[in-house]
């Protein structure tokens, strides 16, 4: 019988996960054993310090291996280099502001349910509310989801992968469903996702069974060098590569995986949409990147066509759908569906700056989304009473919004401005690294096509600036339709923060850049 | 302590205090002024300590690069940020700190009734910063984002009392009229970045010998073009008369003693491209004699003692464009002459505000005369500018001009004999006007009314400034009085500037230079004579004398205005219509053709997103079909 | 007997678990066609650990299981909520959400 050898855990190099997941653990703990007055502050001070200090820990591990090189860790599984790195740090920069739009408060009152087993409508929801209830579990739910974001970049071998996907897409399909207002929506968007998600995750797991009965073995190096070298069976080895990346185009919202993406965003809580539609698709798309620039080069003939069709469909589709909604989170999302349209652009290129340009791309469209619905849950409806109630979504209920509330006017229009790529702004940098990185890669035709829909995607988004500065607010002075309402002002920090982060990365992408320039290789 | 590296702080200061005056808005109209001040006499300081570090270097390492930060990293062209600390540049930031700082305290007083005051202030201030930025950049990137800040700085003060549409519209006309040029430095930098892959100072004087003449002429025709639109040369002059619309501090400072001087700086710096190309020399040169006399006959009929001034101004930097475009024998003079300008007619300037102040807000000199009496300092000080810029000895004008003068007269063919003649003769309008000024403001009888005689108008008491106003007043006239003489002993100023400018071996010109320099003296005086006797010992009409043709000409600036309609903004505006209409066909229909074309598939799309997780899942699956169809089917 | 059969079986297994998705109405049986198709993969990776003559299958098989498990969970959580909003598990009459 063989001497049981325990594996070589390099605690160090986990301390970022270990650090979220063990804050999130705690938070469980404290759910249940801090008294109902203290409990909403002790988790809110666990989330920020536990991103914040993850964060720490990653920019110490950055400096360990610029000095040391990159290294495999927990015995092969995951992989300690520079692009996992840099995209665990751009992932919790995002969670950070994220966390602290989901912390947020107006008027005493969070973005979620007080009670989420409570029926929507009914006398125990009423008296709940009334009761000031919080259900404060929604932070080390996020942490769970952050600790999976965390390791799905860095995963090394499938099994790895297909766990932090899970980890990370489990508590989010909970998150979604625990909206305040709007419940039945709320709900509904909760149960498709969960369906949708499930159903893609079977996808994505046959994919490893076939790949694994390929090769015989799931890490990625192996299936590396398995590549190139058996032929005949290589239909499996395709269909087998080709799910794996469709479970991770689900993730990102790529057509014709998109159709949850529209329905969930506007369904889920609005802190938690931003928190979504930035930190998901940073890290889905860093495991993308790894998957195809470490398994797929042998393959690029095969795969080209259908991903080149994939990429196509999917900037047309979200542009083109984005220009006829008229709910602005609805818009969003289609506009974050041709978004990940334009970075895979990036994972198709196959070049190394492809890398670097996404990563970077990724910075600054996660900022620009987070700050965007931090500033979409402050604009609320005002009924007949003065009252405030749920948020303001409709497109004409954001008329003259810039006269009234210039501040916030303006803010939102430089994430616009930002998501459209127009000059100044962290966007137009990214999609110019983006476009770069496919031209040198080959693929001047999708360069073309992302242009001319980079071009119609400016209409929605100017056209919401206009509708802000341009047209004449609804409703009189005294009486508004829509109003902004105060927070206690992590919102307001999480707006200024990523404001800023979107002009610097604009005007002076320098720094960043250096960076994104060394994470241009994964490790094998 | 190695102050070089700091020299960033220079920028820095001012840039801050700009921005927080500007973010404080109303909470700090009471200290703002102050704030202004200090951070321009900071400035001050921090430039003459460098100046000495720098003078205890020897003259081989008066050269220090400061890096800042890498700028633009764009493909091939890497432009970095850095500032370039050597003579020339240390000079003109003494200049504008100096100079800027006296201003700045001149001006606490002169608009102490301004509720704006604080506002005037922090333009200032962004003035300053972005003055510094160009003289201190080492590229013309750099360089170019000064020169834009100093236009932009200059808009927002001339049209400073924007309330008045007449200073709001020449505002407006300064900012158009310095964008023509701002093509020329475009259109420069372009060409530099083709021909030498770059636009730093280092890699293009370097490689300017190994160029194609084309290029550098191109190059060198530009930037003149570039020059004349700062620095107000003909054909881009017209805007400078109408720039007097600002307070007086601004005239003094951006229309006298810097932002104008910043396209003789250009030149300068540029010396090794323009060593490669004659003829681009030869237009700056050219540029210069015309405006020189452009400007000397236009400001002998004015009776603005602003737009006099403003006349002058474009006169005396004609005389520094045409010793720049000598050569190297002239770089060294222009710069020089510069210096003595700075301080002559910027402490004109304040004496002009010092006798509007005194008078009400009058500008027309018509309505002056014997002012002498009652504001004796302002007199004095403003004496001591008229005496200097004339080119009386031992004053500091008369250094610095007369040795552009000498150098006009070298040369071969007819080159020095007509840029020496135009600059003698220019040298003698200068003196008739100028004293015409001086004495129509200062001495014959008074033509206002002080109360007691019979005269029309307002009644006017004048008197002596503040002394907020008039100790810059003068300090500047001790500049203008000893600068000139302090600079020549030992030929200290050319061999201070030799690092940048080059050594050059003395020339002779084609005339002795005893005779260049009495006939010279001769025509100053002959100048100031006439002067003396039309508008001192005899009776100045107040209202204008209809005047010969010249004299109209003169008065309604030579036409330049009509000039520039015609020739400028008729075919323009014809071309901006031709554009506007192709835009709208052509462009705005291809994009409107994208628009509905994009909403006609929208809506065609959005019913696929019907609500139903179960169609969702097929479309997914029918999806992971068809990708797997297609990657299989196409291997082979 | 040979391997292949259990292919053929998983990939059977995994498109009737597809079918049920894309059919049934009710929530929990829709549920019950992913982890169907979850079982499917897991048929897949045991029988091609004992095609590679190694257990990483059987181990990654386990793994697969727990986490089927974890989303069970989730999942009905899920379900139940919308059932006891809407009293009925039906998910077509999730169609708020649309276009």
């Amino acid at each position: 019988m063989n001497q049981f050898v325990p594996p070589e855990i390099d605690w160090a190099a986990l301390s970022p996960v270990l650090i979220v997941l063990g804050l999130a653990v705690v938070g469980v703990l404290v759910e249940a054993f801090v008294p109902m007055r203290a409990r909403r502050a002790t988790q809110v001070v666990l989330a920020v310090v536990g991103v914040g200090a993850a964060l720490v820990a990653v920019a110490w591990r950055w400096v360990v291996v610029q000095d040391e090189g990159p290294t495999a860790v927990v015995a092969g599984a995951l992989r300690e280099d520079a692009p996992a790195l840099l995209a665990q740090a751009i992932l919790l920069v995002c969670a950070f502001v994220g966390l602290l739009v989901i912390a947020d408060r107006s008027s005493g009152e969070d973005a979620f349910a007080p009670a989420a087993a409570a029926i929507p409508g009914s006398a125990y929801e009423a008296e709940a509310r009334k009761a000031g209830l919080a259900q404060t579990e929604v932070f080390p739910l996020t942490m769970f989801a952050v600790g999976g974001m965390l390791v799905f970049p860095a995963a090394a071998d499938l099994l790895t992968l297909f766990i932090a996907l899970e980890v990370l897409s489990l508590p989010l399909y909970l998150l979604a469903g625990l909206a305040r207002r709007r419940r039945l929506l709320s709900q509904e968007a909760s149960l498709k996702y969960f369906l949708l998600g499930a159903f893609s995750s079977a996808f994505f797991l046959m994919g490893i069974a076939l790949l694994y009965g390929y090769s015989g073995s799931v890490r990625f190096d192996e299936l590396a060098t398995a590549v190139p070298a058996t032929s005949g069976l290589d239909g499996m080895l395709l269909a087998g590569v080709l799910l794996v990346i469709v479970g991770l185009l689900f993730k990102v919202g790529a057509v014709p995986f998109h159709s949850w993406v529209p329905d969930v965003y506007q369904g889920a809580p609005t802190p938690i949409t931003g928190f979504m539609a930035a930190c998901t698709k940073i890290a889905a798309f860093a495991a993308l990147l790894r998957f195809v620039y470490v398994v797929v080069p042998g393959l690029q003939w095969d795969l080209t066509v259908a991903l080149w069709v994939i990429a196509i469909l999917t900037m047309i589709v979200g542009t083109v759908l984005a220009v006829v909604q008229t709910d602005m989170k609805r818009m969003l999302a289609y506009s974050s569906v041709a978004h990940a349209g334009f970075l895979l652009l990036g994972v198709i290129a196959l070049v190394p700056s492809g890398i670097s340009s996404v990563l970077f791309y990724l910075l600054a469209y996660g900022l620009a989304t987070v700050g965007a619905f931090g500033l979409l849950t402050l604009v609320r409806e005002r009924d007949a009473d003065g009252n405030v109630t749920g948020e303001a979504l409709h497109l004409s209920q954001w008329a003259g919004l810039g006269r009234r509330h210039p501040v916030l006017a303006v803010c939102f229009t430089l994430f616009l401005i930002s998501f459209a790529g127009i000059p100044l702004t962290g966007g137009f940098i990214g999609k110019f690294l983006v476009f770069g990185a496919a031209i040198e890669g080959g693929a001047w035709p999708l360069v073309v096509i992302a242009v001319l829909a980079s071009a119609a995607a400016a209409f929605f988004y100017v056209r919401v600036i206009v509708l802000m500065f341009f047209t004449e607010p609804a409703g009189t002075d005294a009486d508004p339709g829509t109003t902004v309402v105060r927070t206690e002002g992590l919102t307001a920090v999480a707006v200024v923060v990523c404001a800023i982060g979107t002009v610097l990365l604009g005007v002076l992408p320098g720094p960043i850049l250096d960076l994104t320039a060394s994470a241009t290789k994964f490790m094998l | 302590m190695d102050t070089l590296n700091l020299a960033w702080l220079l920028v820095a200061i001012p840039l801050v205090s700009s921005a927080v005056l500007l973010l404080l808005g109303r909470g700090s109209d009471a200290w703002g002024h102050w704030l202004g001040v200090l951070a321009s006499a900071a400035s001050a300081v921090l430039a003459i300590v460098i100046l000495v570090q720098l003078l205890g270097l020897g003259a081989d390492d008066r050269t220090a690069n400061v890096h800042l930060f890498d700028w633009i990293p764009a493909g091939d062209l890497t432009v970095s940020a850095g500032l370039l600390v050597d003579p020339l540049s240390v000079t003109f930031a003494i200049l504008i700190t100096f100079v800027g700082t006296l201003i700045h305290i001149y001006a606490v007083a002169y608009m102490s009734h301004d509720v704006d005051r604080r506002r005037f202030f922090a333009y200032l201030n962004l003035f300053i910063a972005a003055m510094l930025v160009l003289v201190l950049a080492d590229s013309y990137a750099l360089l170019f984002l000064g020169w834009e800040g100093v236009g932009l700085a200059s808009y927002l003060l001339i049209g400073f009392w924007n309330q008045n549409t007449e200073y709001a519209v020449a505002a407006k006309k300064a900012f158009v009229m310095n964008r023509v040029g701002d093509m020329g430095m475009l259109v420069a930098m372009m060409a530099m970045f083709a021909t030498f892959g770059a636009v730093d100072f280092d890699t293009v004087f370097g490689a300017a010998d190994g160029a194609g003449e084309g290029a550098m002429t191109l190059i060198g025709l530009m930037l003149v073009l570039a020059a004349c639109g700062k620095s107000a040369q003909f054909p881009l002059q017209a805007w400078l008369g109408d720039a007097m619309a600002g307070p007086t501090p601004v005239s003094a400072l951006i229309h006298a003693a810097t932002m104008v001087t910043a396209g003789v700086y250009l030149i300068v710096r540029s010396g090794p491209i323009f060593e490669q190309t004659p003829t681009a020399q030869l237009v700056a040169a050219i540029v210069g004699a015309v405006t020189l006399l452009f400007g000397a006959i236009v400001g002998c009929a004015k009776d603005d003692i602003k737009k006099v001034l403003a006349a002058s101004t474009m006169s005396q930097i004609g005389y520094m464009m045409l010793a720049a475009g000598l050569g190297p024998i002239g770089y060294a003079f222009a710069i020089f002459h510069l210096i003595t300008h700075g301080f002559f007619k910027a402490g004109m300037f304040l004496g002009a505000g010092s006798v509007m102040h005194g008078m009400g807000d009058e500008v027309n000199m018509r309505g002056f005369g014997n002012l002498s009496r009652y504001m004796k300092v302002t007199w004095i000080t403003f004496m001591a500018g008229w005496l200097a810029i004339i080119g009386i000895p031992p004053f500091s004008g008369f250094w610095s001009k007369d040795k552009i003068i000498e150098s006009a007269f070298v040369g071969e063919g007819w080159q020095p004999w007509v840029f020496g003649t135009v600059a003698l003769v220019g040298a003698g309008i200068t003196a008739f006007y100028m004293s015409r000024l001086f004495f129509m403001t200062f001495h014959g009888k008074a033509r206002w009314n002080d109360g007691k005689n019979d005269l029309p108008g307002p009644e006017r008491t004048p008197h002596e400034s503040p002394a907020l106003m008039t100790v810059p007043m003068i300090v500047l006239a001790i500049g203008a009085i000893g600068l000139g003489g302090l600079l020549t002993i030992g030929d200290s100023f050319v061999t201070w500037l030799e690092p940048v400018t080059g050594h050059v071996e003395h020339h002779e010109p084609v005339l002795p230079i005893p005779v260049i320099m009495v006939t010279t003296i001769v025509l100053v005086l002959l100048g100031a004579g006439l002067a003396w006797r039309q508008y001192a010992a005899s009776a100045v009409p107040v209202a204008p004398p209809t005047g010969s043709v010249l004299t109209r000409a003169a008065r309604a600036d030579l036409y330049q205005d009509a000039v520039n309609e015609g020739v400028f903004m008729r075919p323009g505006q014809h071309l901006t219509r031709t554009l506007v209409y192709t835009d709208t066909a052509v462009v705005d229909g291809a994009v409107n053709g994208l628009g509905s074309g994009t909403l006609g598939w929208g809506e065609r799309l959005r019913r696929l997103q019907n609500g139903f997780v179960r169609s969702y899942a097929a479309v997914m699956l029918i999806g992971v079909i068809g990708a797997l169809v297609v990657v299989l089917a196409s291997r082979v | 007997m040979s391997l292949v059969n259990y292919l053929v079986l998983s990939g059977i297994l995994f498109s009737i678990g597809s079918i049920a998705v894309l059919t049934r109405r009710n929530a929990i049986i829709a549920f019950m066609g992913v982890e169907l198709m979850l079982n499917a993969a897991n048929l897949t990776l045991v029988t091609f650990g004992r095609l590679h003559g190694d257990l990483h299958g059987q181990v990654i098989a386990f793994f697969v299981m727990v986490v089927a498990a974890a989303e069970v969970v989730i999942g009905l959580a899920i379900i139940v909520s919308i059932f006891r909003t809407r009293g009925s598990a039906s998910i077509d009459d999730a169609n708020l959400l649309k276009s």
